[in-house]
């Protein structure tokens, strides 16, 4: 089953720290919701386990998060594989930024999503997937502008 | 908009025409929808009531649609209200069933039985969601046949008294108001209607019935009518014609449940296009073995001739609506209202169940998008009238008044 979100965030820093910030796992494992067993692996890439609620049905997936492509100093994409709880999820996305202070950050990822997950359908996945999204990055912009400060 | 209901607005707007204030209505109906599937699956899974469809509805000025604007509705036509719900049906049977009632067996019905002042009094209210309706026929010994309603009312100086019990009734407890039928207790004249208010000394809420076979997301309650105080103005139409009020209702009413049952046909359709499209059985997609193809086309098939059957329904009772002297129209519009609720129903519950299989165990389960329809559309060929009774009245029609088998 396959998933396509995207939107766009306005982040007040600098469009330099912002990108740095996006491409650096380190700081990318701060900002990962319901995340435990978090293991940066190295600059670009970590693994952790990430609960994933929908509505209650509950679920612990194992992720590998790798930033893969980079274009200084406004595009980069990310690789996210996942198992767990009899789903399997790959999710590739990618960032553009524009401006500066504030900084437009456009993303888009496309899920491609296999087993348990997968039965409850794309309409309804969506739905959840975009609120989920959202938390997540307006948590990564509180942080980056936390650390603009 | 979501792609098969915005194939369904284009197609009637091309062929029928439809203004900008009925496409807004359709628009809003849209994401509206889109709003509701979350807290519509999170009730589901939960088995209960869904208090977020009066909320979101309302935020997108969506309780009155078929009030008129002056009113403070939407004013739409049954043709648009059938879109309406055709859209809410791909959510799930427990929001048509909360629309449904609200509109077309309670709104509606004030709209064309009520007198100004009671038009006045309720529409507004119904249009923006502070007035909730329920419609009580049902009672435990009076389904298909409502000659046999026990609940009775006697006067009292300037109010009716009401004593009775109704059952099975959608909006039960969540209603502000309720139209009720009851009989004379001295006997004597045909049943009243009335509307009732649910907050009176005298009415209460005996059951919230839970243990459903589905439709986990509408409320169905039985209640108890003692001794329950009506004032005479909420007498509905004329005293000991409350037959009609309620037929004319259920009229509205089928052609709602119809619409609704498109809708879950598209959705079923959506998401075994997905399913089949994605889910790898023996080395490739299970829609390339033919015998998942064959449930694919009797949906698709089922979809085609349902739609524009409710259509053909929808725009009988708009034509009625400009005439309603005219009762050769009336009867017409009756009939194709039974003929569109019998076929939408079945097709859909059929449609429902053969997604399921091609679903296989995951469709079993209550999370699966298509179990739900499954297990909700069991009821549209009960409720509203049985299939039945819309057989009886489809063959009588057919045959002759004379032929009339519950008669």
């Amino acid at each position: 089953m396959q998933l396509h979100l995207d939107g766009s965030n306005s982040i007040m820093a600098p469009s330099e720290s912002v990108y740095s910030l996006l491409t650096d796992a380190a700081f990318l494992a701060t900002t990962l919701p319901d995340a435990e067993d978090v293991h940066v692996l190295d600059k670009t890439s970590l693994e952790a386990t990430i609960k994933v609620r929908v509505a209650v049905v509950s679920s612990k997936l194992r992720i590998k998060m790798a930033v893969t492509a980079t274009q200084p100093p406004t595009n980069a994409s990310l690789a996210v594989t996942g198992t767990g709880s009899g789903s399997n999820m790959q999710i590739s996305s990618s960032f553009e930024l524009s401006g500066s202070s504030p900084t437009t950050m456009k993303w888009m990822a496309d899920a491609d999503i296999t087993g348990v997950m997968a039965g409850l359908g794309s309409t309804l996945l969506k739905g959840f997937a975009s609120k989920k999204v959202a938390e997540i990055f307006e948590g990564i912009t509180k942080a980056i502008e936390e650390r603009a400060k | 908009m979501e792609a098969l209901f915005d194939a369904s607005v284009q197609e009637v707007s091309r062929l029928l025409g439809l203004t900008d204030a009925e496409k807004s209505v359709l628009e809003d109906a849209d994401a509206a929808a889109s709003e509701l599937v979350t807290s519509e699956f999170e009730s589901y899974v939960q088995r209960k009531y869904n208090d977020q469809v009066p909320v979101i509805l309302r935020r997108h000025n969506l309780m009155g649609v078929p009030i008129a604007s002056k009113y403070g509705g939407r004013g739409a036509r049954q043709l648009v209200q059938a879109l309406f719900m055709e859209r809410m049906g791909q959510v799930g049977m427990g929001v048509v069933t909360f629309a449904d009632v609200h509109q077309c067996l309670g709104s509606l019905v004030i709209q064309d039985w009520g007198n100004e002042e009671q038009r006045s009094r309720y529409l507004p209210r119904a249009a923006t969601g502070d007035v909730v309706l329920a419609y009580g026929l049902t009672e435990p010994e009076a389904g298909s046949d409502p000659g046999s309603l026990k609940t009775t009312f006697v006067r009292d100086g300037s109010s009716y008294r009401l004593t009775g019990s109704k059952y099975l009734i959608s909006n039960g407890s969540v209603a502000t108001n309720m139209i009720v039928f009851a009989y004379p207790a001295e006997g004597g004249k045909g049943p009243s209607a009335f509307v009732v208010d649910t907050k009176q000394k005298g009415f209460e809420v005996d059951m919230r019935l839970e243990e459903k076979v589905g439709l986990f997301t509408s409320d169905t309650s039985l209640l108890s009518l003692t001794d329950l105080a009506v004032p005479k103005e909420d007498l509905l139409g004329v005293e000991g014609k409350g037959f009609s009020v309620a037929y004319s209702a259920l009229l509205n009413g089928r052609i709602g449940i119809g619409s609704g049952c498109v809708g879950v046909m598209e959705d079923c359709l959506n998401q075994v296009r997905e399913r089949a499209t994605s889910r790898v059985q023996h080395g490739k997609p299970i829609g390339k073995h033919q015998l998942i193809q064959k449930q694919v086309a009797f949906i698709e098939s089922s979809l085609e001739s349902c739609r524009w059957l409710v259509y053909r329904a929808a725009l009988k009772k708009d034509e009625y609506e400009k005439d309603i002297s005219n009762l050769a129209l009336r009867g017409e519009a009756d009939r194709l209202s039974a003929v569109a609720k019998y076929m939408s129903s079945r097709s859909a519950f059929e449609s429902a169940d053969r997604a399921l299989q091609i679903f296989g165990g995951f469709g079993y389960s209550i999370m699966s998008p298509v179990a739900k329809h499954f297990l909700d559309t069991r009821v549209a060929r009960i409720y509203e009238g049985t299939d039945e009774i819309m057989e009886l009245k489809i063959a009588s029609s057919v045959l002759g008044r004379e032929f009339e088998a519950y008669r």
